[in-house]
């Protein structure tokens, strides 16, 4: 196992940050839109919600980044881990108060019918992403990092 | 410590360095582009209602219906076909202030396609130019039907025919209008298109929408 464990990191890095960089460019180049699927969540003041739609795809962008070139990984796998859990916790709350809307996760976003929400399907998602966070945050070496292993555990 | 570990620590620093750049960079882009700025508008505009394209602005006594939509939204299209004669019937027989707000959550080509309804708007023809986009909307987002070629020979087909409307449209003169009316969209909470308010409350999307009986009675009351 203890063998396996650095490839596993490289899988798990090119992983989370290829779905953060990948999420976060799909949604950078629209803002407008970008602002909606967070306002459709009914969770934040209309102007703090526009403010993190703005923010939160250059920020994933940035996240994946460096989880993909192997910096920082321990700090950066805790945070992509915290990302995820506030996903699942805005995702789960929308799905209480039964709002029909789309996560908005990769573009699009906003209100869907009720027979198209995917409230499940998105939550495994974000929950597998953030056990690959979880994981990268107890082991951070791994393969190809541009850091090296020494410095990542410190 | 050994050399070799500064040396990393440097790398560490020097990459992480460069991704807060790229990431402060492209949240300063976004809010920058995204947010209102003083543009021109075509005369028909009117900014203290949400820079909407306004129809009947000076009846008094009516309602205010303020429909706002996407031209490259299917649904947008299909309330285009349920009551847009009815509201074009409002307009010309005096019954209703209509104010149209042309967002552009669906892309690029919503944003050249709402330049160019402003553009029609500037020869007197905004309402058939917005018949026919919604008539002969693509079924697939983005893919070159409201390009600025697709929109001029739209146009076209609307006896939009003067190089003052080509050039509009090609030159994207009211892009930042568009952008405006996006900004002024979500300061207003607007989640889903079409949205349509009657003196500012909000239609039942469920029952109002595409029932042309409702629809009439929840606008007349």
């Amino acid at each position: 196992m203890k063998k396996y464990q650095p490839w596993v990191g490289l899988v798990f890095r090119l992983i989370v940050g290829g779905v953060l960089v990948f999420a976060g460019y799909l949604k950078a180049f629209n803002p407008s839109k970008a602002k909606m699927a967070v306002r459709a969540y009914e969770a934040l003041p209309i102007p703090v919600a526009n403010i993190l739609g703005v923010a939160l795809p250059w920020i994933e962008i940035g996240a994946g980044l460096l989880l993909i070139l192997g910096v920082a990984v321990r700090y950066t796998s805790i945070f992509s881990g915290a990302l995820m859990l506030l996903f699942i916790v805005a995702i789960g709350q929308a799905w209480a108060r039964g709002l029909s809307i789309d996560c908005g996760c990769f573009g699009g976003g906003g209100q869907v019918e009720a027979k198209d929400t995917k409230y499940v399907q998105e939550i495994v998602r974000d929950f597998g992403l953030g056990l690959m966070s979880l994981y990268l945050f107890r082991y951070p070496t791994s393969r190809f990092a541009l850091e090296r292993e020494k410095v990542a555990h410190e | 410590m050994s050399k070799k570990q500064g040396g990393d620590k440097v790398t560490r620093y020097i990459v992480i360095g460069m991704v807060i750049f790229i990431v402060a960079v492209g949240v300063i882009f976004s809010f920058v582009s995204s947010a209102s700025k003083a543009a021109p508008y075509p005369s028909i505009v009117s900014k203290s209602d949400g820079y909407g394209v306004v129809f009947n602005g000076d009846l008094k006594g009516v309602p205010t219906v303020d429909l706002w939509e996407d031209f490259q939204c299917p649904i947008c299209a299909r309330f285009e076909e349920t009551n847009g004669a009815y509201m074009q019937k409002l307009i010309t027989e005096k019954k209703a202030k209509i104010v149209f707000h042309l967002l552009s959550f669906i892309g690029p080509e919503s944003i050249l396609a709402a330049n160019a309804a402003a553009c029609a708007a500037d020869e007197g023809k905004f309402l058939q130019f917005h018949s026919y986009l919604y008539a002969n909307q693509s079924p697939a987002e983005n893919t070159g039907k409201w390009s600025t070629e697709g929109l001029v020979s739209a146009g076209s087909q609307v006896g939009l025919t003067s190089d003052n409307f080509k050039k509009c449209v090609t030159d994207g003169t009211y892009g930042q209008w568009v952008k405006n009316v996006a900004d002024d969209g979500a300061s207003k909470n607007i989640n889903s298109t079409p949205t349509v308010f009657r003196d500012g409350k909000a239609l039942n999307r469920d029952t109002e929408y595409f029932d042309p009986a409702a629809f009439a009675k929840a606008v007349e009351g």
